[in-house]
């Protein structure tokens, strides 16, 4: 968990891991962290004494965020770095919504948002909503435009190619 | 006209056997007063009663009676056979008259026959080709309506095609798509979109 500090990165230069996904992820991730602040920030204020109070549990998602950008949260300057990052993430990273057919995996998901993030923007976000009605593909929707890329859509589109097909076997 | 004809003929062959029997009853008379007459002369002058005597009166009105009873007989015969001639002749007349009537009625009642079975069988014509056109009408109409629903109904199924087979794509097989099968389909879209997405994501608010 704990990286040597002088490797940390700005917060201009940190990445999102695969993990995180969404703007929930990230309310997550802003939220264990804020509770690992308060938790190093009590251990300050009672000069590093052992006492009660329990070290927060770090979540998966935070887990590869540190990893990835190589952070030690015992270190005040990469907390605030880590927070600077995801509140610049909260605030201006570009979010997708998808849809699919079906329920996608976490696995598949890494490897669409991968894609996304090398090819579109490194810090996008992509929410998941779920269409059962669309067969097979994705329905996406950015901030201003909507794409269909579903197997009704492709159907519609070759329409007439279909009804060609089928007059020509009449 | 026969029937007068007839009662003419029967009023003729009566006249004439009245004829004859006021004839000889005429002869009889007058031979009867001559004889009287004779008989006064003889008395008148008395001199041949002598000659005419009883017996021999009573023999000139035996011969008398026979003479008339022969004509009677005989014209008698006479009009019987013109009766019979006449019956005969007029049996055939009815019998011919009648024929005729008969196959004059006949013949009209043929004519009518023919001429209602000539109206029925126009009318049955007429009803037939009425039944004809009624049906050809129809036909046309429900062709035409059959025609109309088979347009509609392809016309739906053109403009619903691809919610149809989408429909019946997941009835299928819906549960047997597999988000990973897709990715390569879905990277590909992407890839075709990314510039779009780009520009959205980069000259968005």
């Amino acid at each position: 968990m704990a990286h040597k500090s002088d490797d940390a990165i700005s917060s201009e230069k940190m990445a999102l891991p695969l993990s995180i996904i969404s703007p929930m992820d990230i309310a997550r991730v802003s939220r264990e962290l804020e509770a690992y602040s308060e938790y190093y920030h009590q251990l300050e204020l009672r000069k590093n004494k052992h006492s009660d109070i329990k070290q927060p549990k770090i979540s998966q998602l935070l887990d590869n965020l540190i990893e990835l950008n190589m952070l030690d949260l015992t270190d005040q300057n990469d907390r605030d770095n880590l927070r600077s990052f995801i509140e610049d993430i909260k605030t201006s990273a570009p979010v997708i919504h998808a849809s699919f057919s079906v329920d996608p995996s976490v696995s598949f998901l890494e490897k669409i948002i991968s894609y996304l993030r090398k090819e579109i923007n490194q810090r996008l976000l992509l929410t998941i909503g779920l269409q059962p009605n669309i067969g097979a593909g994705l329905l996406l929707r950015t901030q201003n435009k909507y794409f269909d890329f579903s197997l009704k859509d492709r159907l519609f589109d070759a329409s007439n190619d279909l009804i060609k097909l089928i007059k020509e076997t009449n | 006209m026969t029937i007068w004809w007839l009662i003419l003929v029967i009023v003729f062959i009566l006249f004439n056997g009245f004829i004859s029997v006021w004839i000889v009853l005429h002869l009889s008379s007058t031979k009867s007063t001559k004889n009287n007459q004779s008989y006064d002369e003889e008395s008148i002058n008395g001199s041949v009663d002598h000659i005419f005597d009883d017996d021999f009166r009573e023999e000139l009105r035996n011969r008398g009676r026979l003479h008339f009873e022969k004509i009677i007989t005989e014209n008698a015969m006479f009009l019987q056979q013109d009766l019979q001639l006449t019956t005969s002749q007029l049996n055939e007349y009815l019998k011919n008259e009648i024929t005729l009537k008969l196959k004059d009625e006949f013949k009209k009642y043929e004519d009518s026959i023919s001429d209602a079975k000539q109206l029925a069988v126009e009318s049955i014509q007429r009803t037939n080709d009425a039944i004809e056109e009624q049906r050809k009408t129809l036909n046309a109409e429900v062709k035409k309506e059959i025609e109309s629903e088979k347009s509609l109904l392809i016309d739906r199924f053109e403009k619903n095609m691809a919610k149809i087979i989408n429909h019946y794509v997941l009835l299928a097989i819906g549960n047997q798509i597999d988000l990973n099968d897709q990715l390569d389909y879905i990277l590909a879209d992407l890839e075709t979109n990314k510039q779009a997405m780009i520009e959205d994501i980069t000259n968005g608010s």
